[in-house]
């Protein structure tokens, strides 16, 4: 599955909670997970935050990556 | 003195014990490195591209030891892309990040009990694109056994010694090169009570347990664990992520690394064979790729790992180590994979 574009609505979901429902592996996105829900940031900049971080990442996150549509 | 050849990654890159006469001549050759030993040694070592910090103890492929003044653990990053040694004072500590490469990682070294180690362990996870641009590493120790010991880290541009400044390799990675940051926690939740603390803190004398408030002191006396063996392990969104008891005292909890408001935690179960253990989790994990380890001195001293021989990427054993921030009693390791 391709990453979704950042006006997709899966990062918004993410953004509210969604990301701790990923089944993952990966340290980074687990301890940003705890961190956005501890934040005070508003979901559009945890949206924005989490695109970010499966750009960057995208080549290790195939199997978060293919959560995305079930969220 | 003989070098002491251990395997540790692909390419036969050096990650290895060595006498200090070949640690210089890597020096100047213009190697850069990331270095760990007694202060006695790293004090005698040529200003070069390279960062180092105290630590007498050593995971080897023969085992953990415990090595004297006569020698230096070098981790060589040539030949993966520009490597810059920076330093930081502890107001600068979030610029870690900032200048860390676009693809590559940053490798930290940090003195204990300094206001770096306790700024670097409070705010880690908040510094700007922290889990953009990863930070690994780990906090210099000491020789437990010597009175009044402290901790250093060096920069190696000028061979100086500091006792509260961050050390840095920025480390630049090759283009088709991501790297990846992992842990091997051998502990897991008990399951007895659920632990929440109010506020971040290396000392935190309250903690609500299951609910209750209660004087964390005594709550730790009374589960019988003020001997530090077994830390506290936070639930991270499923990562595990230690905090460990350094000792109660006068009614006081003090910790090798904080603990967080919103976080549940729990102290860890006993790991039983604790060296099998260790060594049967390393044969299941990836080591393809490794550029750099650590493990913690909790692990070594209490979990009798030396002269154990456990497997894994070689490297220093520490008073708490870096994967994107502060943690205890695990091992650290970063591939480029």
């Amino acid at each position: 599955m391709a990453l979704p574009p950042k006006s997709a609505a899966c990062w918004q979901k993410l953004a509210v909670g969604g990301l701790k429902l990923i089944k993952t592996q990966n340290l980074g996105a687990q301890m940003l997970a705890q961190r956005l829900e501890l934040s005070k940031l508003s979901p559009t900049q945890k949206a924005d935050e989490i695109y970010g971080f499966f750009t960057k990442w995208e080549r290790g996150l195939t199997n978060e990556i293919n959560q995305l549509a079930s969220l | 003195m003989k070098s002491i050849s251990l395997p540790a990654s692909e390419g036969n890159r050096i990650n290895a014990l060595m006498g200090l006469e070949d640690a210089a001549a890597l020096i100047r050759a213009g190697a850069p490195l990331a270095i760990a030993g007694r202060e006695a040694a790293l004090d005698r070592l040529p200003a070069g591209n390279w960062i180092a910090g105290t630590t007498p103890y050593f995971m080897t492929a023969d085992g953990g030891r415990r090595i004297d003044a006569n020698c230096v653990f070098v981790t060589d990053l040539s030949g993966l892309g520009d490597v810059r040694v920076a330093t930081y004072g502890e107001d600068e500590l979030g610029q870690i990040t900032e200048d860390a490469p676009e693809n590559g990682f940053a490798l930290a070294i940090i003195p204990f009990q300094s206001a770096c180690h306790e700024r670097f362990a409070k705010e880690a996870s908040s510094y700007p694109q922290a889990f953009l641009k990863p930070t690994v590493g780990w906090i210099a120790g000491f020789d437990l056994d010597e009175a009044g010991a402290s901790a250093s880290v060096y920069d190696g541009r000028t061979s100086k010694a500091y006792a509260n400044q961050a050390v840095v390799l920025h480390v630049t990675l090759p283009a088709e090169a991501c790297p990846m940051v992992e842990i091997v926690n051998l502990f897991e939740a008990d399951g007895v009570d659920t632990i929440r603390f109010e506020e971040a803190g290396f000392n935190p004398a309250r903690a609500v347990v299951n609910g209750e408030q209660v004087d964390f002191a005594e709550y730790v006396n009374q589960r019988g664990l003020s001997d530090g063996s077994l830390p506290l392990v936070g639930d991270y969104a499923g990562a595990r992520i230690n905090s460990s008891i350094q000792k109660v005292a006068a009614g006081h909890v003090e910790l090798y690394a904080p603990v967080f408001a919103g976080i549940d935690y729990a102290f860890a179960r006993p790991v039983p064979a604790f060296a099998d253990t260790f060594r049967a989790r390393l044969d299941e994990t990836p080591h393809d790729g490794a550029l750099w380890s650590c493990n913690c001195i909790l692990n070594y001293v209490f979990g009798g790992l030396e002269g154990q021989a456990i497997g894994g990427c070689a490297g220093p054993v520490t008073f708490g180590e870096i994967a994107y921030q502060l943690i205890n009693q695990t091992l650290v390791q970063v591939r480029a994979i």
